[in-house]
Formats: C-alpha cells, sequence, structure tokens
C-alpha cells in the first residue's frame, strides 16, 4: 500500500502522515493508512477484582500441602466444582506454593494475578495467537485508542471454564413489563 | 404478536388524497384539509420566512432541505427543534448531533459463530441504545437458531424461548443491517432518503423519508423496521445521547434500522451490541487499519458472509474460530 513512498518503517510511515505529506493523494481509501494504528492494547487488570485477594490474609503462615485431598471449609466450592485438565489438577499446578499471592506457569515463572492470561497461554498455546491479536475474547475501550483485552478469568472460570450456559433474553414478540424495556 | 390498536387517526386511508391529508394533520398536529396544506405550502414557497406559518416547525420540516445540502447552522436549528419536541413531549434534554464520518475509515463487523450462544443480550441492548420501542415491538438484530450444518434460513427460528442456551445440536446466527456496499436499500429509494456514507455505514434522513418501504422490501436481510406508529418509549429510558442519522426518536411512518451505532462508533466507542456481548463473538473495527481485530480475522480466518451469491458485498461478516 505505500509501495510509493521510497521509504520503510512505521515511524516513518507516521511521521509522513503527520507532516500530511502522504495524505490527500488518490490513494485507494479502502487500503489508505488509518486514521489511528496500532493503538496500545492493555489487558484488564484481575487482582483488584478478587474478593479473597491478597490470599496470604488467609494463608500467612500456613504450611501448603502439594497433595490432592478433600477441602472441606473455605475453598469447598472450589474443590467440587474443580473440572479443569485432567483428574490430577491441584492447587499448586497454578497457584505457586512458593509466593501464594501468584501464579505458577508452566515454565516455573511467577506472574501475578493480573497477569492471569499467561498462565492460561502457557498451556493453551493455540489460544494464545487469537487472544493476544483480538480474535478470541473480549475488548473493551475504543476501536481507534485504547484497548482493554478482558483478562481469560472474566469469562472462564479457571477453576471450571467451560463456558457457562445462559438464560436468553426474551423472544421477540413476548410480553414485557411497561416499566422494563 | 400482542399488539394494541394503533391510533384510530391513523386508520387506513381510502385514497391517496386522504392520505396525504392524513400525514398533514399528523405532522402539523390540526386539521388540515388538502386545500389547506397546499395553500399553506404554497404560501410558505413564496413568501419565505416572513409568513407567521412558516415558522411553524411542523411547516419548517416539511420544507426542509435533504441533510447533505443543510448548512451548519441549518443543521444546528434542526437540531434543536428536534431536541426541543422530545422535552416538549417526554420531559428528557436530549443531545442530538452527527458526527461526521472519520477519514480513512472502513468499518467492518465480524460475529464469530463459534462462540455465539443466541443469549439475545445483543438484541436488547441494542434497544436501549437506540430508544426502539416495545409497542410497536422494533428490534435491529435478529437471532436465528438453525440446526447444525444446516444454512436453511427458513428453517431457523427467532422465536426459541429455551431455559438456556446453547441448545445441543443448534446454532445461532444473529442478523442485523449488513452495511452492504451495494446495498439494494439505497437502489431501491426513490427518494435518496437512505444513502452510503464514506465510511460504509448505510443511513437515513427520517425526515426526508416518504415511508415507501420499498427498501424494506429490497433488503435481503430483513434489516430495515417501519414505524407503523407512533414510537412510544418511557421517559427513563430514553437515551440522550442521539445522532440525527442513527438513534434520535424517529416519528411515525419511516424506516429505520442498524447504523453501526454511529453515534458511538465515530467517536471512537464501540457499538452497544458488540460492548454487551458476554461471548465475546461480536469483532468490529476499522478494516483499512492493518492492526485491527477485524482485519486480521478477514485476514486469517474462515470467513463467510450471508447471501453472498446476491453481490450485496457486506460490511458485516460470520467466522469461525
Amino acid at each position: 500500500m505505500t509501495s510509493r513512498l521510497p521509504l520503510h518503517g512505521v515511524g516513518a510511515l507516521f511521521a509522513l502522515a503527520w507532516l500530511g505529506v502522504a495524505c490527500h493523494h488518490d490513494v485507494d481509501k479502502q487500503t489508505a493508512a488509518p486514521a489511528v494504528s496500532g493503538a496500545p492494547v492493555k489487558v484488564e487488570p484481575r487482582a483488584q477484582l478478587l474478593a479473597t485477594y491478597p490470599c496470604t490474609r488467609c494463608h500467612e503462615g500456613r504450611t501448603p500441602r502439594p497433595e490432592q485431598y478433600k477441602l472441606t471449609e473455605f475453598h469447598r466450592i472450589r474443590n467440587e466444582d474443580l473440572a479443569h485438565g485432567d483428574s490430577k489438577a491441584w492447587c499448586y499446578q497454578c497457584h505457586a506454593m512458593e509466593d501464594i499471592n501468584r501464579l505458577k506457569l508452566a515454565n516455573g515463572t511467577l506472574v501475578s494475578f493480573d497477569e492471569a492470561y499467561k498462565l492460561c497461554i502457557s498451556c493453551h498455546g493455540d489460544k494464545r495467537k487469537d487472544f493476544e491479536s483480538g480474535v478470541h475474547g473480549q475488548t473493551a475501550g475504543y476501536w481507534n485508542g485504547v484497548k482493554y483485552r478482558r483478562s481469560c478469568p472474566s469469562c472462564h472460570n479457571p477453576h471450571n471454564p467451560a463456558f457457562p450456559a445462559m438464560e436468553p433474553e426474551n423472544p421477540p414478540g413476548s410480553p414485557r413489563p411497561s416499566d422494563t424495556l | 404478536m400482542p399488539r394494541t390498536s394503533p391510533d384510530p387517526s391513523f386508520a387506513p386511508p381510502k385514497s391517496a388524497g386522504e392520505r396525504v391529508e392524513q400525514l398533514v394533520e399528523l405532522r402539523l398536529g390540526k386539521n388540515a384539509s388538502r386545500r389547506n396544506f397546499l395553500k399553506t405550502a404554497l404560501a410558505a414557497a413564496v413568501t419565505g420566512a416572513t409568513t407567521p406559518g412558516c415558522d411553524h416547525p411542523a411547516v419548517k420540516e416539511l420544507l426542509q432541505k435533504h441533510y447533505k445540502e443543510l448548512t451548519a447552522e441549518e443543521k444546528k436549528e434542526i437540531f434543536q427543534r428536534l431536541e426541543q419536541r422530545t422535552y416538549q413531549k417526554s420531559g428528557v434534554r436530549v443531545r442530538i448531533g452527527d458526527p461526521p464520518p472519520i477519514d480513512g475509515v472502513h468499518y467492518a463487523y465480524g460475529l464469530n459463530l463459534s462462540h455465539c450462544n443466541g443469549n439475545r443480550r445483543c438484541v436488547e441492548a441494542c434497544a436501549r441504545e437506540n430508544n426502539l420501542p416495545n409497542d410497536p415491538e422494533i428490534r435491529y438484530i435478529r437471532v436465528l437458531e438453525l440446526d447444525n450444518g444446516s444454512m436453511d434460513l427458513e428453517r431457523g427460528t427467532t422465536a426459541y424461548d429455551h431455559e438456556t442456551v446453547p441448545q445441543p445440536g443448534k446454532f445461532y446466527l444473529p442478523v442485523q443491517c449488513h452495511q452492504c456496499r451495494n446495498a439494494p436499500c439505497v437502489k431501491a429509494c426513490p427518494t435518496g432518503a437512505t444513502w452510503k456514507e464514506p465510511d460504509g455505514i448505510v443511513v437515513i434522513d427520517y425526515n426526508w423519508c416518504i415511508g415507501c418501504r420499498y427498501c424494506q422490501a429490497a433488503c435481503p436481510y430483513h434489516a430495515r423496521r417501519f414505524n407503523w406508529i407512533e414510537p412510544a418509549i418511557e421517559p427513563q429510558h430514553i437515551n440522550p445521547d442521539q445522532g440525527y442519522l442513527s438513534n434520535r426518536i424517529r416519528p411515525v411512518g419511516v424506516v429505520e434500522k442498524c447504523t453501526f451505532c454511529l453515534h458511538r462508533t465515530r467517536k471512537g466507542r464501540y457499538p452497544a451490541c458488540y460492548e454487551v456481548c458476554p461471548t465475546g463473538a461480536r469483532k468490529f473495527g476499522n478494516l483499512a487499519d492493518p492492526s485491527s481485530e477485524v482485519r486480521r480475522i478477514m485476514e486469517n480466518e474462515r470467513v463467510w458472509i450471508l447471501k453472498e451469491e446476491l453481490g450485496t458485498d457486506p460490511r458485516f461478516f460470520y467466522f469461525y474460530a
């Protein structure tokens, strides 16, 4: 699209666009330089949304138990719901035993809860490309400005990641109470 | 579909002349015979703005120029008049604007059919954003439920009423205005009240539309809706952020449709249906931007368009990813 310009590199192209040199020619509009390209993409932070974060509020001073056992108290629901990966999946496959406030990637690197998506894509490599490019998942913000990718756990419960069935809105033509739209 | 009986003043007219009279009465809000109407129109045309009758908002509206011919001042006056009308009718202060197309932007909308689960959140969010009435029920988006492996739209249904979605063996196909590059509706319009904007959005000047519904018949996606009666929206549900060419409250007797929420998207925001979708199936952006999601999808994913054989060349496409 820029073959008529004897310049290379995105930066040079932008500088030109800024100076108004590259505009107002008979450039095919379909391939003309966009108004805003390569706007920053941020991943929505997660830690602040978690009711039980930081984990050290309770786990401080506790000895982690790496083996599977039946949780009967605080994380009981997680335990019963746990349906991720094979039957051997357990807390410390993803939560870091050495630092309970962080997560552990498949390669052993520790990351914060804000970077939970890195944990997901460290196993789900097929989704990595689609998530990073915005093909998979939700993107909020501005289509021509700052974009916020929703982190994987916004939609998928990490302990039971299948997308849940939902109740649909009313079908067309169904009576609605007058105070609702 | 249950529907209250229409306004008796809008009973089917006997002749074309009576219909004109009836429309004039509806717009002027007073009894006007055809002769009176012609007299008023003639007087207005001859004597210009000095005649007191010419200052009547309805007369001004009747004599309004096409949107593309309006100057900035004229637009301002029209928008103020419309804002005032909404305030008089519902007590809600709204702001009407007409954000222009952004240079070099070509909108496209992608819908991931492997993610859509038919929850209809988009349908309702669209209704709220675009001031769509419940009575008559107007919705821009229809979600079709189809059997897996079938593309027989005739056998799909929008009336599915399950406890939960998705149902096994079914897939869901939301259909809304495809903003065709080769739009049959634009070709069908005899008055030029609907046209394609430089950014690809097909818009309607509701003040120019005569309500002939040719466009509605021409659209192969069933994307256009007609206001058979005055749309009634509860004041608390009126969206005050309005666009002259998009979601302002429509008068009776005109056609309307999805505009990719241009009052939002031309300011960089996403359409309402996009923002509400809980499955992330909806993708929107600038096709001319190589880094945009829609461009990447168009280049890399399995993309198809609905009723491709009609050559409408839509800006709305479906994909599996």
